[in-house]
């Protein structure tokens, strides 16, 4: 073919813009040290990229969740061994006032002892994190979530919701627990409790004393129905009980009452003691359904410990009550440590999740890296084979246009 | 005394030699230059050599496939140059819309964590402005190339006239000097030639020669650029079917401007801009609306579903750019339009736009998505309203529609454009779900879990959505790319086809040179050899 002049310097020119174009396209890659620079050096590499990010950001914004989860709930776990050390000494309490020879004015020196912690748990239970929002509101995490109201009493006034965050892709985890599931669900393994007041509240006035009950027959019919024994007294003064169902329907017909004797209802046997009076009564129900909160406990002992005990009747409502709140300290505190051992183990959980997320970020990285990042050996090695082919384009070119017939005339 | 006759032929014919070669040398490398030969033949009865002409060595054949190559080259380097613009602007990963989304969800997990923690309330607010802001300026980078696109046509418009003008121009001076010579100077055909091969690299274009030694240009629908001496001129102007779009308009005889279909222009510059925004900007902009809008409807949802901390319903978090409906000027009847989202149908929501069509007969509108062509036929509710694509469409009155209307919907062009959040008290966003409270999380929760929900077009979370547009823009690129290669190599091909017939080469004039002047030579000896047989016979004593 005949070349034209024109012809012989455009194909140089061609070779060597070529030549420099992939020379520069090469040198920019191992400058950035990235592959792929734009997404048209590799549009399917670029969008999985795109994608394999948003999974790499997913994972640590989870992973910041867990910081701020952990957070919560080693502060609750701390809060919680505190109020568990509370309960503990609260029950050492009761064991010694329940010491027969103690005089009113030991009981009252008991009392100030059980004032004290009795504070200190309200003020675990209106525990605070470092922004200033309590603990156990539920979602009320503004205000403090137990206040003593007129009467002395604590009250519960945040919700029943716990805060739950996403801490993995498929995991909701709540992160604390609402004031009464800690402080106001004390379930006693379902075990039964006997209380001696009346059906309008007030105490009995005889001085009946309960030792249990204890279960005696687990397959009686009756056995897990509350029940009570209410107490009649004639003229004279022989004394009867009826076991009534909670609705005052008669279960079993009056029966001649003797101290001492033990009293068999539902599998459940109650040894009562001492003198009753006409209209006594004694409830026989699950413990969680007699009194599940932690602060009447508190409250009902320190008002039966104040109490001066001049009465065979304040004698007997004194052994009943302190008896009853060792029961509902047990208790408490079991619902506590088993609040305590959810937490724990929330924050068990956490640290696997970290250890599988940590592990992903691995492998995500590697993806990323794999998808777009540069190989150094080969770029490096295009690189000096496109320099060779730069300089020999730029050599033919020299030798080229040295080659003329004009030069030679 | 023919010796001295034939001799003086040669050295005629030998300095025309000398002139052709000299004129070879001198324009190798005038651009649209044809080199030229000398064109001898003997003259009758051994009389000597006669010069017929010179001839420019030209193959219309292969000007014609050169000049559809250059078209096609120069309409894809256009395209590459234009959609490159967009390839770098996704290049940085970083300070992309990904990462920023991204951050979005990062600030509601935090919110999720403290929920009435003013800095987490506030970080929510950040991103959103920040998220908003990059989704407007992404939108406007995209309407800028848009609005510059239209400058470029204008100007292409002006030269592709200019150009014609000219070429309209050299018809009639051709014409005439070979009526009056039998033949037109080589110079005038070069320069044609060469103006041809410009308004090719422009536009692409048919030609076709008459006897007369015109050149005929034509559109590929066969409407004249060109006609002999006579020029028809291009314009740009708003189109039928959308005002806010440049096309291109063709001045006929009777003066009237037409609005030219953009599919008539596939090559040159001209196409390639066409191309560009017909196949990616157009796209690539909608496509990033329908993000906006997904993002903008899914989050608007779940925050009004909630509560704040002030104990109120949650409003909107973001506004976002309305669809838009456009009449189109060519309409007889006089209803109007109006288009609004259908949060309903969110799911339907589309990247396309779409031509609507009133059929009286049937009473039915055809509806048919302009990139697809897939068709749907509908008719009004009660409320005079279609639904389809995720938007709802009101006719004002259905009396005042004529057969053959039509209308075009934009759904999400200027979504992003109007893309921002609206709220600016932190107490405002709604982290609660109705049940209320300053610890309550719940609906940042909701919030958090819609960042892996396939709310864009139904099928796509908003990174997948913003990962696809990226492949897509990549894609694109990539192929131009490749077939730019690929076309810029044949018409470097052609070019040397070209070249070798039509080129110069320094070494063969040099050659000839050469050879001119012993040609020279020898046909002086001619004369001097009948000088000196004269003398002899002159000398007989």
């Amino acid at each position: 073919m005949r070349i034209s002049t024109q012809t012989l310097y455009a194909q140089s020119m061609r070779s060597m813009n070529q030549q420099q174009a992939d020379l520069s396209h090469v040198g920019q890659q191992i400058a950035s040290g990235q592959r792929v620079m734009r997404p048209s050096d590799d549009p399917q590499a670029a969008s999985r990229a795109v994608q394999v990010s948003q999974a790499q950001a997913i994972t640590s914004q989870y992973t910041d969740s867990r910081v701020s989860a952990r957070n919560a709930l080693s502060m609750e776990e701390s809060v919680l061994n505190s109020v568990g050390d509370a309960v503990t000494s609260a029950k050492t309490l009761m064991l010694e006032a329940a010491n027969g020879t103690l005089t009113d004015a030991d009981r009252a020196s008991i009392a100030s002892q059980l004032q004290g912690i009795y504070q200190t748990v309200i003020g675990q239970a209106n525990s605070t994190d470092g922004n200033g929002r309590y603990l156990f509101g539920g979602y009320q995490d503004k205000s403090a979530p137990f206040v003593t109201d007129a009467s002395g009493n604590v009250q519960y006034v945040g919700d029943t919701n716990t805060r739950q965050q996403q801490i993995d892709a498929s995991r909701l985890m709540s992160v604390d627990d609402n004031g009464v599931s800690v402080f106001q669900s004390a379930q006693g393994a379902s075990g039964f409790m006997a209380v001696a007041v009346k059906s309008d509240g007030t105490a009995n006035a005889g001085s009946v004393t309960i030792k249990g009950p204890e279960v005696v027959d687990t397959s009686d019919p009756a056995y897990g129905t509350p029940f009570k024994i209410a107490f009649a007294v004639d003229a004279s003064g022989s004394a009867t009980y009826t076991i009534e169902d909670t609705t005052g329907a008669v279960l079993q017909p009056p029966q001649a009452y003797t101290s001492g004797q033990p009293v068999t209802y539902g599998g459940q046997s109650l040894t009562l003691t001492g003198t009753p009076a006409d209209g006594d009564e004694i409830k026989v129900d699950q413990a969680k359904n007699l009194n599940p909160d932690l602060f009447k406990t508190f409250e009902k002992a320190l008002a039966i410990l104040k109490q001066p005990v001049d009465t065979p009747a304040k004698q007997a409502a004194l052994q009943n009550t302190l008896g009853n709140a060792m029961t509902e300290f047990d208790n408490s505190l079991d619902n506590v440590l088993m609040v305590r051992a959810s937490v724990g183990s929330r924050l068990n959980e956490l640290d696997v999740v970290d250890k599988v997320a940590s592990n992903r970020q691995l492998n995500y990285a590697q993806t990323k890296s794999d998808l777009v990042d540069l190989d150094y050996n080969t770029a490096i090695s295009e690189y000096s084979l496109r320099s060779v082919g730069l300089q020999a384009a730029q050599k033919a070119f020299v030798s080229m246009k040295q080659m003329n017939l004009f030069d030679l005339l | 005394m023919s010796i001295f006759s034939i001799g003086l032929s040669g050295l005629n014919a030998a300095s025309a030699a000398f002139n052709t070669a000299s004129n070879n040398i001198s324009n190798v490398y005038t651009p649209g230059y044809n080199r030229q030969v000398l064109d001898l033949a003997e003259l009758p009865a051994a009389q000597g050599v006669d010069v017929q002409g010179v001839q420019r060595q030209f193959d219309s054949y292969i000007a014609q496939q050169l000049n559809s190559a250059n078209s096609k080259s120069s309409a894809l380097d256009t395209y590459q140059t234009q959609v490159s613009q967009i390839d770098n602007l996704l290049a940085d990963q970083d300070s992309g819309l990904a990462p920023l989304m991204q951050k979005f969800f990062s600030s509601v997990s935090d919110l999720a964590s403290s929920p009435s923690d003013p800095a987490a309330r506030q970080g929510v607010i950040g991103t959103a402005d920040t998220l908003s802001a990059q989704f407007r300026s992404f939108d406007s980078y995209l309407s800028d190339m848009a609005s510059g696109l239209d400058g470029q046509l204008q100007d292409e418009v002006t030269q592709i006239n200019n150009t014609a003008k000219q070429i309209a121009g050299l018809n009639t001076q051709i014409a005439l000097a070979k009526a009056k010579q039998g033949q037109a100077p080589n110079s005038l055909l070069d320069q044609r030639d060469q103006l041809v091969a410009d308004l090719s690299k422009r536009v692409n274009v048919r030609v076709s020669q008459q006897d007369s030694g015109s050149y005929n240009i034509s559109f590929g629908n066969g409407q004249p650029l060109v006609s002999g001496g006579k020029q028809f001129d291009l314009a740009t102007m708003p189109s039928a079917a959308d005002p806010t779009r440049t096309s291109i308009g063709y001045r006929d005889a009777a003066g009237n401007l037409v609005e030219m279909q953009d599919s008539t222009f596939s090559g040159g510059t001209l196409g390639g801009l066409l191309t560009f925004r017909d196949e990616t900007l157009n796209p690539t902009r909608n496509k990033l609306g329908q993000l906006a809008v997904s993002f903008a409807e899914g989050i608007n949802a779940v925050h009004s579903a909630g509560v704040d901390l002030n104990g109120d319903a949650g409003g909107d978090m973001f506004a976002i750019g309305q669809p838009k409906v456009y009449a189109n000027s060519r309409n007889t009847g006089t209803a109007t339009l109006a288009v609004a989202f259908d949060p309903a149908n969110a799911s339907q929501l589309t990247a396309g736009d779409y031509d609507v069509r009133y059929d009286a007969a049937s009473g039915n509108f055809k509806i048919t998505r302009i990139d697809t062509g897939e068709n749907t036929t509908a008719t009004l509710d009660a409320s005079n309203q279609l639904s389809f694509g995720g938007v709802k469409v009101t006719v004002d009155d259905p009396t005042k529609l004529v057969d053959g209307d039509r209308f075009q919907v934009q759904p999400t062009r200027i979504a992003a454009a109007g893309f921002q959040n609206i709220i600016g008290d932190p107490a405002k966003i709604a982290a609660a779900d109705t049940s209320g409270g300053s610890g309550n999380n719940k609906n940042a929760l909701a919030l958090e879990n819609l960042q892996t929900q396939s709310l864009v077009g139904g099928t796509a979370s908003f990174n997948q959505a913003y990962a696809s547009l990226v492949g897509d823009v990549g894609n694109r690129t990539n192929i131009v790319q490749v077939n730019l290669k690929a076309q810029q190599s044949l018409s470097d091909q052609l070019t040397d086809v070209q070249q070798s017939q039509s080129g110069v080469n320094l070494d063969e004039e040099a050659a000839n040179l050469i050879r001119y002047q012993q040609y020279y030579q020898a046909n002086a000896k001619v004369i001097q050899t009948g000088s000196t047989i004269l003398d002899a016979i002159l000398g007989l004593r």
